[in-house]
């Protein structure tokens, strides 16, 4: 009785999928055999396919987006995605391989076909968009200032003739060398480093990623956080310029994650539990959407406050 | 990056300001490191040839560890290390001191050698003559020792100089972090390499030239 | 002993040091072979080429290794794409061409140094240019050649930590990975800074890799000099 009932209902559903137009179905080995009457996914360029493994770049030294756990393997925000990746193009999330990527290393990696894609908080800069493509977006960071509880910092305006120490290179190494000329700029090689050199008192304050610096504030009691929040970036995923069969699969991929809000798990994962919440605007989720900055407004690291 | 798109005059015009900041204080951190590791190299070096006790074993021991430990990961200890134990030197002096201790263990063993070498009759000689250990030293170990230390000591500063580019890693802009920041920023990588070897090899360069017109000048009679 | 600190040495020893090790044997295998070639040639008497190899010298022991590390690794692939290579095969390469410069000087000297009699000997055996070097000339300068030799190996090993400016994985690079991880806050790390613990092993990891080359060249040096 209860099995016929099941079968019914199965029957129904699977009536109502093909009837009805709207999302397209996911591909992947799980789903019951129909083909679906409704718009496919893009499907898997065929050399990786081929191929049958992703190859992808992604940070092996920032957490928590990329680094190294402690059995020595990647792990992070961003080689979870890549492993989402691999669930859907091949069922299993171990059909990946990694390639670290510093910064320097992330461009080329593409440029010279030694990766498929780069997760690896590869902030969209229309600069960037000349040489590679990027995807939609998938995480928005935003920068933060940490300062010391008795700093007379409260806030960027404050940072007239201070000492800020961020890493090389980065977003916030570009801006403020653009905008904050009066500001001596310290730049070490690794976020470490440069907690290190603001520990030591090498500098007055410190420039990153909501994403880390929220976590640091928290744990050290003799540091906050200003109220300030400026350079609302998103990441994007690296794909090599003109690849576009390879760039309609990763975001149609992220779209079905956003709206299973597969990142909120990932969040979880990665981040302590009391911050997830507030980070949680930060990622794809049904009800929060974000993109690029149109591609002719100017890009936001050469916008001074 | 194509090479279509090298463009070395605009790198240099639009940037020398910064590069050449950068070449001076790499010229600063060589200075004072070079003058440092001098003196390092001839007290210690003179300490342990004329076998001073305790001396002789510190200088042992600071020299074996200098020599067998990669410079990148002591100018890290000094930098991050000494702040730890209530010192917190700004980026300049780490960066003159760093390779300062690097480059006096080297030259302690380049002065040792030297001060040894020195034929003993005339040490014998000033002895004879009734001159001290301590006037014997300045007078006759020290002049001649230095001058066959010349060549190994010459050696130990250039690589010195070299070795500043290392200030990479503590963010000290010198000139290959200032060229290297530049091309971060603007990814003009190949412009900021060619202004990076040719400045390198012209200050290597004509330091050797510089300091072999010295030493042909300073050079012992019977060893011109 | 904290619980940190196994999962880290493991890291460290496991990921790191075998590349070190190989980058390391490559550089030191590479250098021996080209530089005592130019060494040897350097001794002909054709202007052209003396001058070329003088020149080759010259600029590798003038640059300083970083720089030679970043001309390979981003200089070269902007000429060809097929030069472009690894981080630890790019630091291979500029190490190749940094050792291969003090070895042919080296050799130069070494070779110069042997006295003409050889020279004369061997050709009045019938030993062409080739055989009177290989053969007579070369074996004994090799021998002088052994001191400087095994410092130039344990300066290579502990300079392959260069590879870490450009994310090469050897020992330094594998501590530093480590060492952010432990940065971070729990669930991913402990939030604690031990940088000097980290590096503090890695000098010891290299001094007790380089102690005993350097004490074996200064025992070769002082047999020689006997």
């Amino acid at each position: 009785m209860k099995r016929i009932a099941l079968l019914a209902g199965l029957a129904a559903v699977v009536a109502a999928v093909l009837v009805a137009p709207g999302p397209a179905q996911p591909t992947g080995k799980t789903t019951a055999a129909t083909p679906a009457a409704t718009p496919k996914l893009p499907p898997l360029p065929a050399n990786i396919k081929e191929r049958k493994r992703w190859i992808v770049g992604v940070k092996c030294d920032a957490p928590p987006f990329g680094y190294i756990d402690v059995r020595g393997q990647n792990a992070g925000f961003d080689v979870e995605i890549a492993r989402w990746f691999s669930r859907y193009a091949f069922g299993r999330d171990t059909r990946v391989s990694f390639a670290c990527a510093p910064t320097p290393a992330r461009e080329p990696l593409l440029t010279t076909d030694r990766a498929d894609l780069v997760i690896s908080t590869f902030t969209y800069t229309a600069d960037r968009d000349t040489r590679i493509d990027f995807s939609r977006a998938y995480y928005k960071a935003t920068g933060r200032l940490l300062v010391k509880n008795d700093s007379p910092i409260q806030s960027l305006a404050d940072l007239k003739g201070k000492r800020v120490a961020t890493t090389s290179g980065s977003i916030y190494d570009r801006w403020m060398k653009k905008c904050f000329p009066d500001t001596s700029v310290t730049v070490t090689d690794s976020f470490t480093n440069a907690l290190l050199a603001f520990n030591q008192g090498r500098a007055d304050a410190l420039m990153w990623d909501d994403t880390v610096l929220v976590g640091v504030a928290a744990a050290d009691r003799s540091s906050k956080l200003t109220n300030d929040t400026f350079l609302a970036l998103p990441y994007g995923i690296g794909i090599k310029q003109g690849n576009t069969a390879l760039k309609r699969w990763v975001d149609s991929r992220l779209e079905l994650m956003r709206k299973k809000d597969s990142f909120l798990q990932i969040l979880k994962n990665n981040v302590p539990a009391r911050f997830v919440n507030g980070f949680s605007k930060n990622i794809l989720r049904p009800s929060n959407t974000f993109g690029y900055a149109p591609a002719n407004a100017p890009s936001a690291d050469t916008v001074c406050p | 990056m194509l090479v279509a798109t090298y463009d070395l005059w605009g790198f240099v015009s639009e940037n020398w300001q910064e590069l050449l900041d950068g070449l001076i204080r790499t010229l600063k951190v060589s200075a004072f490191a070079i003058v440092g590791a001098s003196a390092i190299g001839i007290v210690l070096g003179a300490a342990r040839a004329h076998r001073v006790p305790v001396v002789s074993q510190f200088t042992a021991v600071y020299v074996e560890i200098i020599r067998n430990t990669p410079i990148l990961v002591q100018i890290f200890m000094i930098f991050y290390g000494l702040p730890q134990l209530g010192v917190t030197l700004e980026p300049f002096t780490v960066a003159w001191i760093s390779v300062m201790i690097w480059g006096g263990a080297f030259n302690s063993e380049n002065f040792r050698a030297g001060f040894e070498a020195v034929p003993y009759r005339y040490r014998e000689a000033a002895l004879a003559l009734g001159f001290g250990p301590r006037s014997t030293f300045l007078n006759v170990t020290f002049p001649i020792g230095t001058r066959i230390a010349l060549p190994s000591s010459i050696n130990t500063y250039i690589s010195i100089v070299k070795n500043t580019s290392l200030m990479y890693v503590i963010g000290y802009s010198e000139l290959t972090t200032t060229a290297l920041n530049i091309s971060n920023l603007t990814l003009e990588t190949p412009e900021a390499l060619t202004v990076l070897a040719i400045a390198y090899l012209a200050l290597v360069w004509s330091l050797s030239w510089v300091i072999r017109l010295l030493e042909s000048h300073l050079a012992l009679p019977e060893r011109s | 002993m904290p619980d940190w600190v196994q999962p880290v040495v493991d890291y460290i020893l496991t990921e790191g040091l075998p590349n070190t090790l190989r980058v390391a044997a490559v550089a030191v295998t590479g250098s021996a072979i080209v530089g005592l070639l130019f060494g040897t040639l350097l001794t002909i008497r054709f202007l052209p080429l003396r001058a070329l190899l003088r020149l080759y010298i010259e600029v590798f022991r003038g640059l300083p290794i970083l720089v030679t590390v970043f001309i390979v690794y981003f200089g070269l692939p902007t000429i060809s794409p097929s030069l472009r290579f690894e981080a630890l095969t790019a630091t291979a390469i500029a190490l190749i061409l940094w050792g291969s410069a003090q070895v042919a000087e080296a050799t130069r000297g070494a070779v110069q140094s042997i006295p003409r009699e050889q020279h004369e000997a061997a050709s009045a055996l019938g030993f062409g240019w080739v055989g009177r070097h290989a053969f007579v000339i070369l074996p004994q300068a090799v021998r002088r050649l052994l001191p400087p030799f095994v410092s130039l190996l344990a300066n290579i090993i502990q300079n392959t930590t260069l590879a870490q400016v450009i994310g090469g994985l050897e020992l330094l690079e594998a501590a530093e990975r480590q060492n952010e991880r432990l940065t971070a806050p729990p669930p991913i790390g402990l939030g604690e800074i031990h940088s000097f613990a980290i590096f503090g092993f890695v000098a010891a990891v290299f001094f007790v890799l380089s102690f005993p080359l350097t004490r074996l060249a200064a025992y070769l040096e002082k047999r020689l000099v006997v």
